[in-house]
């Protein structure tokens, strides 16, 4: 009996033994550089929505369908990006394609090119770039007034994704680690052209121009520094800055700012009477994110949108809708409310000032990979407001799976009770390969 | 009289000094016996939760002079492609497809667990603490060096660490990592003393534990660690999306 308790004492030892070598195996030669490399994701999403049935926002979105009040959608999503490393060239493509299901359309289906083309590293400080490519500019977390040349992000969900434009990019970069260039630790300058005419990049603009931007960048004093300029072209000249700085290892402070030139903005008054003034406006942005020693994240920023609408003139458009998409209105009136949603009044935030702040908390309640958070954004004009919730958890190796709800409020004709929906439940899992 | 009292003075502080100059000259040691100024090295880190379940993270490191970090992440899937950015006291993550270089601090962590972002991209120890004072003790494991070491600005993640040496091999085996309350944050404990080749022999193995994650465990093991210059372009934000071209 002994021996046998002996035995297994000695099978067990070297079993954990064995166990533990193996738990802290590593060798890097399993990890030497491809020439192809292939990776993306496929997301399921799960939406339900409460509609605002009736509202000039749902039939401006579901023409011609009768009016519900909620509405189930399923989304598959799938994202996959390709890369042939040939040194010193890197060509690359990013394709998604999307499948949604619900009630109201059945079903869509989507498919495009997100990004993609040839890159040559001349150098480490120096690199060219042509084909669909997405430029991110600015410092600001929910907005970028100096975003020139890129896609509006999307505040309800910055971190998303976004597609490029086709264009051709140089960009260099002088670092000056040994002190010798003073108080600069970097410099860097990206030039670039979005060739528009009414085939290629026509979301840009449908003008026939180069539409060349440059950005300069420095990092000084500890600070990144960006100097941006857009040439006049199919979007109007713009020009700006912007800045980012840690003041210590918990608080971050950001900013940016952006003329822009003889800028088109219509007009709408609540019988229906438009009309187009063209003016320079200025906008900006100022931002804090901090980490308390409890380990939540707090990100604030306030934006003053110079193109955008005061509460006055959302509220003239908001009952202009109201009348012209009512179901005895003139066909004329309706398809002046569709042109109108086209311009300034249809983007994601059309007001003049907003205060954003989000509250997040990675590993709550020592729940590891687990996050929840919560964001606040409101219109300082018209005081109307969303609040989302939200949950998520990354402990299964390359998935991640997301929840969280949208809530709209605030007086009528004003911008966030103007939506589609007043609430609306988002419930996603996303594999990455 | 006075000139006598300053002589006095100054007799009773040169065992200091002198000891605070051993105490640096050791340190700076450390760090060179831990990695070359300049290299590139591969590392997992490997988050152990109570319950044994575990997560795990391949890097490529790129080190430069004083203050130069830049790292790739190669695995998991979810994560490939991220790289981070370390100028000084600045530090960046890059996240492919998503967004331009963030701004992130040292207390952060890009994986989660107990390693957080100064401990990914660490200087040297020289670089951030002073040496307040350094004794000799006699161990189990033979006899070390304890270092009491002082962050030398308020940008260092840890306030104060208490470094053990290795008396013989001037090598780390153990540091206590305080916040400048005095709670104890963190414990790192180097393992494992492994010939990379070129000359360098270290841990190979780093564990860390902290009070604030009881029951959690991270890990951090180091392969293909070998001297390498890199261009000073490298570690700039323009080029955290072409980090993978380091890597040949």
């Amino acid at each position: 009996m002994n021996i046998t308790t002996a035995t297994l004492a000695a099978a067990l030892t070297v079993v954990v033994g064995l166990a533990n070598a193996e738990e802290y195996k590593f060798d890097a030669s399993e990890f030497e550089k491809k020439t192809f490399e292939f990776s993306g994701y496929i997301e399921h999403k799960e939406e339900a929505l409460k509609l605002r049935g009736g509202s000039p926002a749902y039939k401006l979105v579901y023409p011609d369908k009768a009016a519900q009040n909620s509405l189930l959608r399923s989304t598959s999503t799938l994202e996959a990006t390709g890369k042939l490393n040939l040194d010193p060239f890197v060509a690359d493509l990013r394709v998604k394609g999307t499948y949604a299901y619900d009630d109201i359309l059945h079903s869509s289906d989507s498919g495009k090119v997100m990004e993609g083309g040839l890159r040559w590293s001349a150098g480490p400080g120096l690199a060219l770039d042509a084909g669909k490519r997405v430029q991110l500019w600015g410092k600001g977390y929910a907005w970028n007034p100096v975003g020139f040349v890129e896609r509006p992000k999307d505040p309800n969900d910055p971190q998303v994704s976004r597609e490029g434009f086709g264009m051709a990019i140089g960009e260099w970069t002088k670092s000056f680690s040994d002190e010798s260039g003073g108080p600069l630790s970097a410099i860097g300058f990206t030039g670039l052209v979005v060739p528009t005419n009414d085939r290629m990049n026509s979301d840009f603009g449908k003008k026939a121009d180069l539409n060349p931007a440059a950005r300069l960048y420095l990092l000084a004093l500890d600070t990144d520094i960006d100097l941006m300029w857009r040439g006049k072209g199919a979007r109007p000249e713009a020009f700006g800055f912007d800045f980012s700085r840690n003041i210590n290892t918990a608080l971050e402070v950001h900013g940016e700012w952006a003329r822009t030139l003889d800028a088109e903005q219509t007009t709408v008054t609540a019988s229906g009477v438009t009309s187009s003034q063209t003016r320079d406006f200025s906008s900006w942005l100022l931002g804090v994110r901090y980490l308390t020693p409890g380990e939540v994240t707090w990100i604030g920023e306030y934006y003053r949108n110079g193109g955008g609408y005061l509460a006055e003139q959302l509220q003239n458009y908001y009952q202009f809708l109201d009348r012209a998409l009512d179901t005895r209105a003139a066909a004329a009136l309706e398809n002046k409310a569709r042109k109108l949603a086209q311009t300034g009044y249809g983007k994601s935030n059309p007001g003049r000032d907003y205060l954003y702040v989000k509250a997040s908390v990675s590993e709550p309640f020592d729940w590891v990979y687990g996050a929840t958070s919560l964001t606040a954004m409101t219109n300082l004009n018209d005081g109307s407001w969303q609040i989302t919730p939200e949950i998520s958890y990354t402990g299964f190796t390359n998935v991640e799976l997301r929840a969280r709800v949208i809530f709209f409020g605030g007086q009528s004709h004003t911008e966030f009770t103007e939506k589609t929906a007043s609430q609306r439940l988002e419930v996603y899992a996303r594999f990455f390969f | 009289m006075k000139i006598t009292k300053l002589l006095a003075f100054a007799a009773l502080c040169l065992p200091l000094l002198a000891s605070a100059l051993d105490g640096v000259e050791i340190l700076k040691k450390v760090d060179r016996n831990l990695e070359p100024e300049s290299y590139e090295s591969y590392r997992k880190l490997i988050n152990i939760e109570p319950d044994g379940a575990k997560k795990e993270f391949v890097i490529y490191t790129g080190k430069k002079g004083k203050d130069q970090v830049a790292t790739l992440f190669l695995s998991p899937s979810s994560d490939k492609g991220r790289s981070t950015l370390r100028q000084g006291d600045n530090m960046w993550l890059y996240i492919p497809n998503v967004g331009k270089p963030m701004r992130i601090t040292s207390l952060q962590s890009v994986t989660g667990g107990v390693f957080n972002n100064a401990d990914i991209m660490r200087l040297d120890y020289a670089q951030e603490y002073a040496v307040l004072a350094i004794e000799e003790k006699k161990g189990d494991a033979g006899d070390f060096y304890l270092l009491d070491l002082k962050a030398k600005t308020g940008e260092v993640a840890y306030d104060k660490l208490k470094m053990k040496v290795d008396k013989k091999f001037i090598l780390p085996t153990e540091i206590e990592c305080y916040a400048s309350s005095g709670m104890l944050l963190k414990t790192l404990y180097f393992k494992d003393i492994k010939d990379f080749g070129g000359g360098i022999r270290r841990p190979a193995t780093i564990e860390t534990d902290s009070p604030l994650y009881k029951g959690y465990k991270s890990v951090m093991l180091y392969s293909g660690l070998k001297k390498k210059v890199f261009p000073d372009e490298v570690f700039t934000q323009g080029f955290m999306s072409r980090m993978e071209e380091l890597r040949k």
